[in-house]
């Protein structure tokens, strides 16, 4: 048992509390099993009836077919694209907000000055603003600025997207370095910029992994910004082109979940390097400061 | 608010380095918060502004002309909004949906990471699959639960029909029926809402001191009276970011009921959300769109901010 | 600009006669591949799946010929291409040579649309319907380029019709005979007889969204003798006809005769009932022909017979008339496309004879007369009867009950606003005649607000 868990206080029900919990762990798991396991079965398995629940035959045939390997399907979907696309959206607009969001987020928790609730809650609040009030401004904006369809503008928008939350958790962070640090370095004639940045920012880097969690999940899974503004096919990423199995007479959930399952790859990776800082992370401060 | 939990020693910070040559401790700050405000301004306020003078013209999407603003005329959209019942169905669909959709996820949420910090076995796993509906694209939740809740080839009545307890193929139309439609995706939304919820009251419970546990177990509390008396009231903080955070993104939630319901049928599960693109998209009214837009906005920044408020109170009673 | 909705009833079949003589036919030929269009990327948004399949991988033949590359910048259903398109048209985004269009959306994009008149001949234009040209001409501008025409015949299985058991119990219970409907009431008689005797799991089947259910409605209350608008474009919908129409498909929800998510369901959705054969009847597409007979996608292959549109209820007295909500698929070029000529190279190709024929083999009518003598033709030797008897139908159908929505800007908003109230009328939220009503006053603000009361 790691130190900081809960000591184990008199418990004859142990193994049963183990249990419940894989249990219901087991059964929120259950949609992304299902997923992965309809994106092999035969279209004639999925739809079945009665239900087949347990698998007869594995095939790869829809994802022959995404990759336009399938000879007698020659419709293809251009997921190399959407996964250069979502990494690139959601990988540099990560890097950039959560960047942003350590240098605010320092300043809400080391400085005190005018507006500063105000700023703060500005910030926090912007993020509130529903994607779907925003979308259709943006769109009429950047149409006009030759933003739409453009890597740079979704970017942009993903990046303002994930400011707030970005600077809430960093500041919940330096929040919890003790102070004794950074008064140091300023005896040592540091000034704030490489106090910050020699000092207290490594300390938060398991911070910024929390941070970048949250802010590549969200660009990862954005569909109703991107959806707006990027309105090619070249231009578009994952959660966009999902669309392409719903079409006017057939909705093939079968490639849905092909494509889906590649989708979650790149997320799962991600989630499963910086997981072990998750948890500890999401303190917000709450506890010190 | 937010000064009571800020460090005190800002101040001394001040006084130690005002004669330094560069940035000043009053400049500081702004400097380094300068990059957020500006990402923020021109993102997100300037569409904002832009849909609100939208939204006091009569401006429809196939008619460029009628972008034109008359004072006079000015409030008409809200005037029709305000007149219009499906707008307040929308709106009471809307704080259905979030009551329930927050409250049974917080619920749930709680018991998990009270569950979960009580494991012996496991726990890496465990945070694992806790985090599988993270990887989910909203949208995607919204095809998936789509999927499940279909009354023919679903697999929920594919399993009710296998354990025996429905009859004949695709008895329950689960997206259609009232109220079974806002209870598929409100369903669909908790299961979405949950791990980062968890996760946040697994770090406060695990944050929690040990201390005043032993000592309860001396005075001889039982489970229920130490979750009661200690560990609910400690975790507020926690539980108030938790809520704060569902508030700021619930509005994600749009994604998944427009692909289940899209607001129907019959305007049953009509939300907020969708009923804004009705009105924008679909029938191309895009200034009446824009003011129900705005209606969203507010209402979203007043609930979030309600949030906040107790996220505040809870930390300065700490 | 409605009379334009009453020329549509001449449409191609009429002039068909010769074609059955012709015997070598030389083979269809493609056109559009006599120009350069090296380095030219033709962007085209349309509508995707498995019936317009056959289309787009044409297009690789295309592009070897002319040199130029295709893109296509959105594959999506019909009502998602046309929110698509008016945000585009709109703010003139609509960067594309190539935009999916049909005769009842058209009239809203018609200010954002590319004359056709320069870019193709009189002699190009002499292949399609003229009725349906001229429903796509406005002050003498052509807007679209026709792909395929859209009617339904009444489908019906043939299991239910040809048991001689079935026939007996059905002569027993209502006294009449069993014979394939004509008439809406027959088709209620039926329908609730199959479901209530357990031979189909439904006896009818309707999309339940959208304009989908909108022109399900449309047609039910025309057959009926009724008018959604009258002369002065006021709303008559919510008439005595109306109620009733709107009563007898409550009334079939109610009693489990159609689907219980039928307001859930698109034209996919309800498709795919009949295709496994859980419906007794319903109206459809010809276009969904060799998607039914196709073994590998639906047990109703080789079940099934078609018949002509069933005229309404006997409230509308001697107006009643066969069904026939009609319209037709088509190709249009936004104003602001960058490559026009190239766009109009691709849709020529598109609407060739060839690739017509490739598609009117799969089941679309045909809205090229040369075509039409083909696919007559080749059913002359086709081993399935109902390959031919469907085309001799198909003709039937579009010379005499082919009648589209009215061709209006409004008919989609109208739509948008009419479809959740008769949802609500369906699931059993109001009665017919209040939401009939409701749905009438706010027609009448959408007309005011456009000007068609002066």
């Amino acid at each position: 048992m790691k130190p900081g868990e809960v000591v184990q206080r008199r418990r004859p029900n142990q193994r049963l509390l183990n249990f419940l919990a894989w249990l219901i762990l087991l059964l929120m798991a259950l949609p992304a099993f299902w997923i992965v396991l309809t994106a092999f079965r035969p279209n004639s398995e999925i739809n079945s009836w009665p239900p087949v629940w347990v698998p007869q035959e594995i095939t790869l045939d829809a994802f022959a077919t995404m990759f336009g390997l399938n000879p007698e399907e020659r419709m293809r979907v251009p997921v190399e694209s959407y996964m250069r696309n979502s990494l690139l959206a959601a990988g540099i607009s990560t890097v950039v907000a959560v960047s942003i969001g350590t240098l605010a987020g320092y300043a809400f928790a080391r400085f005190r000055f005018r507006f500063q609730t105000a700023a703060f809650l500005g910030i926090m609040l912007s993020r509130a603003i529903p994607g779907v009030a925003l979308s259709l401004p943006l769109f009429i904006l950047f149409n006009q600025m030759r933003l739409v369809n453009n890597f740079f503008g979704l970017a942009a928008v993903y990046i303002a997207m994930n400011i707030p939350f970005s600077t809430w958790l960093m500041d919940g962070f330096f929040r919890q370095i003790p102070q004794d640090l950074s008064e140091a370095a300023y005896i040592d004639g540091c000034d704030y910029w490489s106090a910050f940045w020699r000092v207290e920012l490594p300390l938060a880097l398991p911070g910024f992994a929390t941070a970048a969690i949250f802010a590549f999940l969200a660009a990862w899974n954005e569909f109703q910004i991107v959806s707006v503004l990027s309105r090619s096919a070249a231009s578009r990423t994952f959660p966009p082109g999902l669309f392409d199995f719903t079409e006017q007479f057939t909705f093939d959930w079968r490639g849905m979940a092909a494509m889906s399952a590649i989708m979650m790859i790149p997320a799962i990776i991600f989630v499963i390097l910086v997981q072990r800082n998750l948890v500890s992370g999401m303190t917000f401060g709450a506890t010190k400061g | 608010m937010r000064l009571q939990t800020r460090v005190q020693s800002g101040s001394d910070i001040q006084e130690r380095r005002v004669t330094d040559g560069r940035i000043s401790a009053r400049w500081f700050p702004f400097f380094m918060l300068l990059p957020a405000i500006l990402f923020i301004l021109v993102i997100m306020l300037f569409p904002l502004v832009y849909s609100f003078y939208v939204s006091l013209t009569p401006y429809e999407l196939l008619k460029p002309n009628s972008l034109q603003f008359e004072l006079s005329r000015a409030l008409r959209n809200y005037q029709t909004l305000f007149a219009e019942s499906i707008f307040w169905k929308s709106v009471g669909n809307t704080i259905v949906f979030l009551f329930l959709s927050i409250n049974l996820s917080y619920v749930i949420a709680l018991s998990l990471s009270q569950l979960l910090a009580r494991v012996t076995r496991g726990q890496g796993i465990m945070r694992t699959l806790l985090m599988v509906p993270m990887m989910f694209a909203p949208i995607l939740v919204g095809f998936q639960f789509r999927w499940f809740f279909n009354a023919n080839v679903g697999l929920v009545n594919n399993l009710l029909y296998s354990l025996g307890l429905m009859q004949e193929r695709g008895q329950i139309a689960w997206l259609v029926v009232e109220p079974l439609g806002m209870f598929s995706i409100i369903v669909a939304s908790i299961w979405m809402n949950l791990p980062v919820l968890t996760i946040i009251l697994l770090a406060g419970t695990l944050s929690l001191p040990q201390e005043t546990f032993e000592a309860a177990d001396v005075d001889g509390a039982n489970s229920w009276q130490q979750f009661r008396f200690i560990t609910f009231p400690l975790l507020a903080p926690f539980s108030y970011i938790a809520l704060t955070i569902l508030s700021l993104d619930i509005s994600r939630a749009f994604d998944i009921v427009r692909i289940m319901t899209d607001g129907g049928p019959a305007h049953r599960t009509e939300l907020n959300w969708t009923y804004v693109t009705r009105l924008a998209i679909d029938n191309t009214k895009f200034g009446l769109g824009s003011a129900m837009s705005w209606v969203t906005v507010v209402l979203a920044v007043v609930f979030t901010l309600y949030f906040f408020r107790q996220l505040v109170r809870s930390r300065v009673v700490q | 600009m409605h009379h334009k909705a009453k020329l549509l009833i001449f449409i191609v079949v009429l002039m068909l006669g010769t074609g059955l003589a012709a015997q070598d036919m030389a083979e269809p030929q493609y056109a559009g591949l006599d120009m350069d269009l090296s380095g030219i990327n033709i962007r085209m948004a349309n509508i995707g799946g498995g019936t317009y399949e056959a289309m787009y991988e044409s297009i690789p033949i295309f592009e070897e010929a002319t040199g130029a590359t295709v893109e296509i910048v959105a594959l999506l259903d019909g009502f998602a291409i046309d929110q698509k398109l008016k945000v585009d048209f709109a703010t003139g985004a609509a960067d594309y040579d190539v935009a999916w269009d049909h005769t009842s959306f058209m009239a809203q994009y018609t200010d954002f649309l590319l004359p056709l008149n320069d870019h193709f001949s009189e002699e190009e234009l002499a292949a399609f319907s003229p009725a349906i040209l001229d429903a796509a001409t406005v002050d003498g501008n052509l807007y679209l380029i026709p792909r395929h025409a859209d009617i339904s015949p009444i489908h019906y299985r043939l299991d239910l019709y040809e048991s001689e058991e079935i026939a007996a119990e059905y002569l027993a219970a209502t006294g009449e005979e069993l014979t394939v409907p004509t008439t809406l009431e027959e088709i209620d008689r039926q329908a609730r007889f199959f479901v209530e005797n357990g031979h189909s799991t439904f006896g009818y089947t309707l999309a339940g969204r959208e304009e989908a259910l909108t022109g399900r409605f449309y047609e039910m209350h025309f057959a009926s003798g009724g008018s959604l608008f009258n002369e002065n474009w006021e709303p008559t919908f919510n008439d005595e006809i109306g109620v009733a129409v709107a009563e007898l498909l409550r009334g079939w929800y109610r009693d489990g005769i159609i689907p219980v998510d039928t307001t859930d369901r698109l034209w996919d959705g309800v498709a795919q009932y009949f295709c496994n054969n859980d419906t007794a009847i319903k109206l459809e597409w010809y276009g969904w022909y060799a998607w039914f007979q196709d073994p590998a996608n639906c047990a109703v292959n080789n079940n099934f017979g078609l018949a002509r549109g069933f005229t309404g209820l006997s409230v509308g007295g001697d107006a009643v008339r066969p069904s026939g909500w009609a319209g037709a698929h088509a190709f249009s070029i936004p104003a602001t496309a960058p490559n026009p000529g190239a766009g109009a190279q691709l849709i020529k190709f598109l609407s060739s004879e060839r690739v017509a024929y490739e598609e009117a083999q799969l089941g679309y009518l045909p809205v090229r007369d040369d075509v039409w003598e083909r696919i007559i033709a080749d059913a002359g030797t086709a081993r399935n009867p109902l390959d031919r008897e469907r085309l001799v139908l198909a003709q039937l159908q579009v010379s005499q009950d082919f009648k589209t929505p009215p061709l209006i800007a409004e008919w989609i908003p109208f739509s948008n606003i009419f479809y959740p109230h008769m949802q609500a009328i369906l699931l059993g939220d109001v009665s017919a005649q209040e939401g009939l009503d409701q749905a009438a006053a706010e027609t009448r603000e959408l007309m005011a607000d456009a000007g068609y009361y002066g």
